[in-house]
């Protein structure tokens, strides 16, 4: 499959930036090609594959290279040697899941060598059994993974999956238009934010939040009974008009224009606006809030497991993730970070919202593991809610 | 007699008004997507008007993603364009020239996918290709979907165009000692490419502007409008709008040259 | 040799063409479909391709060996038979994929094959668990129908009769805004209808918002995330498809017959009724059926434009696809969705006569 360069892009600022290379979209894809490159070689973990690697991960979620800084993926090809393709393509966990499904299900193999689910996905990938074992002897730095993600229950021997970037879900509201700081849960619920407050699609931040707020701890259930109060109360909500609209990432203009007075939204989401406006800001809620950290997995059948683990021991570097996590700006689970970034960066390297006082971390609460019949349970609660 | 005329006149001028607010109203979208596309937006959304800059049109290609989904879009829609005015412009002619046995019913078989919902078509599709595995989701079964519903498209509007086709000027042809080959390549086919041409132009609008049915087949290639609802939940980049806006101008240009081209011919032809 | 022998009167005669035509289309489009939905595998699948290629093979016999009336009966079957495959394999077969998919059930939440277990329970949680967005999908898209009516005849009207040498112009401006893409239309529409947009701004200094909230079309003074914004969209996006038809059938009206009404009745609103407003119904049957059917199964208007409690059945089919991954229950929400619209239809064509669509 052919690999391109990353292009700069001079003249935008950061947060505009965006690295892509379309390997996918990309020029003529004949059927044959196409058999060829999706269809059935089971060339199992065994090899360590050739020198290319395809890394499908979020979009903003790497630092560029412009404003005279080389970007990681520059910089990891330069040291390496790898002809490393990185590529946007993962939108939606459930977008996603819906692509590879018709190939993982049926025994076939995808393109991507590495891919970046949500801890969650990566959880139900592995119990599926669409997973290898990451190549982690080849990965000595994978020993500065942060303990509060080793072992997680939805990777139980920690063997599958590497996490990539963590952030924490809370309350990101406007205080021009809520008029007061906000500290709780209920907040979200409170009737003077009729009809301006907006969550996030994301079932398990949503329902963990409000979980928190009746004092239920999400990471601890594992039936559906233990959080239809949740779901009842969203409910109320929903009937009542309380909830303006369900997101992903898009409440933040909305929230900077104040439209939103009070929305359940991401740590990192609120950082990058509020450089531009200070009236938007973020809690973690006194009940708690959800963790969560998107991984690096690698499919069934990734071929190229020796250039994977280079590129994974790269980004485990303290001084490579400082950089990443300087321009990304959420929760690094590389250990000595803080360290690192204070050199490049030293405000952010003080910025609670990246690195949370014991006491904020103590109240992030990941969200259980859930079995795949009572995870159905949930979602069809939970389509109910939004409205499907 | 002069009330009724007066009456007329409003009427009329009311109608007129009524109609150039209409096609405001067609356009305003449109205006406010080319404004956008000026648009120096503070955040990853470009949904609010911040101020003007020309830094966008610079560099129309930023977006690598977009750009090669755009590619992507342009690639299907050509080819599946092809295949189906070539199909349906064979289903009209069959249609329209001959009185057959069996012909209403198969007027009713190329209505029907027009009559069900994209999503309805969407889905079946996938639940088609999902059940085999000769050909992978992509770009085959993109095209593959497009055509099916272009074939309806394309056939009946270019049915509708060639109905007051003189068919006698075949049998004259004929009569002068043409084969029936050269006869449709010489006499019928250039008379009735305008209509097979217009209805090949809006088979390509339909498959640049698809989405659901797309949405369903596509596996991971990406197409345009799917790029579009991929990123729009994290980021819309001004970059659509230019994209977008370039679109429009390429197909109004077309439009133009057409128009002008066959206004020339007319007054070409009407010359004694 | 034989076959050739009796295919010897068919090369002939007209009849004979016709016949073979006839049958050599239904049997390569039967076979087609039947080996696309599966309903044969195996050697009777191989057996349903020869006889295809049987049929094939005996028009191109006829064709090359025939008489001048035989070709010419045969030639619109030949014409019509790659479009006929295209149709029988891509919509047909799907369809049978569909009905069967709605009847079946899977092993486990996320497999990929569907099990055929005659699941009629699909049906029922299709019309039990879905029954508001139903609702809501036939009432916005009755709503948008009406309102594209209302703002397309008027455009159609001046297109046909005043537009002269300019009709083709003035088509072309009507198609298009269909050259960008249809998300990006309607996420414009999230801009125009912003809280701090235009529109709002508009509706404020002229006060009107109390008196909108009131009729339930505002809500908290903003017109985004309400019904009214779903169905301004789905309005806007599917008025092309109006103006097209009305327009095919006002263009066929011969204006002398205008000219001669008017001057019967003497009043231009009069011969409008009288003659123009019942030879363009065809138009305006046609156009109808085009709104309102892509209406009723869209989803794009309500996820960008509406709120939890406006959206409508297309969203709860992609919902049961992609998140509940319950192609079994989709594909029967699909099918009643289809069912309830050829009833509609049906009905509304008995009440309008029954009308080509083109």
């Amino acid at each position: 499959m052919k690999s391109r360069q990353v292009r700069r892009r001079p003249g935008m600022s950061r947060r505009e930036f965006l690295v892509r290379s379309g390997a996918l979209g990309a020029a003529g894809l004949s059927l044959p090609a196409l058999l060829a490159a999706c269809g059935g070689s089971d060339d199992g973990g065994s090899s360590g594959g050739g020198n290319q690697l395809l890394f499908e991960n979020w979009p903003l979620y790497i630092d560029p290279t412009e404003d005279g800084l080389t970007g990681s993926v520059d910089r990891f090809m330069a040291a390496s040697g790898v002809e490393l393709t990185y590529s946007e393509a993962y939108n939606d966990n459930l977008e996603y899941f819906a692509k590879i499904q018709p190939l993982l299900g049926t025994g076939k193999t995808i393109e991507p060598d590495i891919i970046a689910p949500t801890q969650w996905m990566a959880g139900r990938l592995l119990n599926l059994g669409w997973l290898d074992e990451l190549p982690l002897d080849k990965v000595p730095n994978a020993a500065n993974l942060e303990d509060a993600f080793k072992n997680p229950p939805s990777d139980p021997t920690g063997k599958y999956s590497l996490p990539w970037q963590s952030g924490t879900a809370g309350i990101a509201y406007n205080i021009e238009a809520t008029g007061r700081e906000l500290k709780s849960v209920a907040d979200l619920f409170d009737p003077e934010f009729a009809g301006r407050v907006a969550m996030l699609t994301e079932m398990r931040d949503t329902v963990g939040l409000v979980l928190l707020g009746e004092g239920i701890d999400p990471s601890k259930i594992s039936t559906f009974d233990e959080a239809a109060v949740a779901f009842e109360k969203l409910a109320k909500a929903k009937a009542d008009g309380h909830i303006r609209a369900f997101t992903g990432n898009d409440y933040t203009d909305d929230l900077g224009l104040g439209n939103f007075a009070v929305c359940v939204g991401w740590s990192g989401d609120v950082l990058q606006v509020q450089a531009d406006n200070p009236n938007v800001r973020f809690v973690v809620p006194e009940e708690g809030g959800t963790l969560w950290w998107d991984t690096m997995v690698m499919p069934k059948g990734a071929k190229n497991r020796d250039a994977a683990a280079k590129w994974m021991n790269f980004v485990y570097d303290p001084v490579e993730a400082a950089k990443i996590a300087a321009y990304v700006q959420y929760i690094s689970p590389v250990k000595g970070v803080r360290e690192e970034l204070a050199k490049i960066d030293p405000e952010l390297a003080d910025n609670p919202l990246l690195f949370p006082d014991d006491a904020t971390k103590a109240r992030l609460i990941p969200f259980a593991a859930l079995s795949e019949d009572v995870e159905a349970e949930f979602e069809a609660a939970f389509s109910d809610i939004v409205g499907a | 007699m002069s009330i009724s005329t007066r009456r007329g006149r409003i009427g009329r001028i009311l109608l007129n008004a009524y109609a150039v607010v209409g096609f405001a109203y067609l356009f305003l979208p449109i205006a406010v997507i080319v404004l956008f596309s000026f648009n120096k937006p503070k955040g990853k959304f470009n949904i609010v008007w911040q101020e003007f800059t020309l830094d966008n049109w610079k560099q129309p290609f930023s977006d690598e993603g977009l750009t090669s989904a755009l590619w992507t879009s342009l690639k299907i829609a050509g080819l599946s364009t092809a295949i189906a005015t070539v199909l349906g412009s064979m289903i009209a002619i069959g249609l329209a020239r001959y009185r057959f046995k069996g012909s209403g019913a198969y007027e009713f078989l190329l209505v029907l996918p027009l009559t069900t919902p994209e999503i309805v078509l969407g889905s079946s599709l996938a639940t088609l290709f999902l059940g085999q595995s000769i050909v992978e989701f992509g770009f085959t079964t993109i095209v593959i979907a497009h055509v099916m519903f272009q074939i309806s498209f394309v056939a009946l509007t270019v049915r509708a165009r060639i109905r007051g086709f003189d068919w006698t000027l075949e049998q004259a042809a004929q009569d002068l000692g043409a084969s029936p080959m050269r006869t449709f390549w010489s006499v019928t086919f250039p008379l009735i490419l305008p209509g097979i041409l217009a209805a090949s132009l809006l088979a390509f609008a339909l498959s640049i502007d698809d989405f659901i049915i797309t949405f369903f087949n596509s596996g991971s290639t990406i197409t345009f409008p799917l790029q579009v609802f991929g990123a729009s939940r994290v980021q819309l980049p001004p970059q659509i709008n230019v994209l977008a806006s370039t679109i429009l101008m390429v197909t109004v240009t077309i439009m133009v040259i057409g128009s002008l081209r066959g206004a020339r011919a007319a007054r070409r032809d009407a010359r004694p | 040799m034989a076959t050739i022998q009796m295919l010897r009167p068919a090369l002939r005669s007209k009849e004979g063409g016709e016949r073979v035509g006839l049958a050599a289309l239904i049997v390569v489009a039967v076979a087609v479909l039947a080996v696309g939905a599966k309903w044969v595998t195996g050697f009777a699948a191989v057996a349903m391709m020869l006889a295809a290629l049987l049929g094939i093979v005996s028009v191109v016999l006829v064709a090359l060996l025939g008489g001048p009336e035989a070709k010419r009966a045969l030639a619109p079957y030949g014409l019509l038979k790659p479009g006929s495959i295209w149709m029988a394999l891509f919509y047909l077969a799907p369809v049978w994929t569909l009905l069967k998919s709605s009847l079946s059930s899977k092993a486990s939440r996320f497999a990929v094959q569907t099990d055929f277990t005659w699941e009629f329970s699909n049906y029922a949680t299709a019309f039990s668990d879905f029954g508001p967005q139903f609702a809501r999908a036939f009432l916005y898209a009755g709503a948008a129908t009406v309102l594209t009516l209302l703002i397309g005849f008027p455009i159609a009207y001046v297109i046909a009769f005043r537009g002269g040498a300019y009709r083709n112009v003035l088509l072309g401006l009507v198609v298009i805004p269909f050259f960008t893409s249809y998300l990006i239309r309607t996420i414009a529409w999230t801009s125009i209808l912003a809280d701090s947009g235009p529109v709002v701004s508009v509706l404020d200094t002229l006060r009107l918002t109390s008196l909108l909230e009131s009729v339930g079309l505002m809500e908290d003074g903003r017109l985004m995330n309400t019904a009214t914004a779903v169905i301004g969209g789905l309005t806007y996006n599917f008025l092309p498809f109006m103006i097209l038809p009305i327009y095919v059938a006002l263009e066929k009206i011969d204006v002398r017959l205008v000219d001669a009404a008017q001057d019967l009745y003497s009043s231009p609103t009069r011969a409008f009724r009288m003659v123009v407003l019942p030879l363009s119904l065809s138009g305006v049957f046609a156009g109808t059926l085009l709104t309102f059917i892509p209406a009723a199964g869209d989803f794009v208007n309500a996820q960008f434009l509406g709120n939890p409690n406006t959206t409508m059945i297309g969203n709860s089919i992609q919902d049961q696809f992609l998140r509940q991954n319950n192609y079994p229950v989709a594909s029967a929400m699909s099918f009643v969705l289809m069912a309830i619209i050829t009833l509609l239809v049906v009905i509304y064509s008995r009440f309008f006569g029954t009308e080509d669509l083109v």
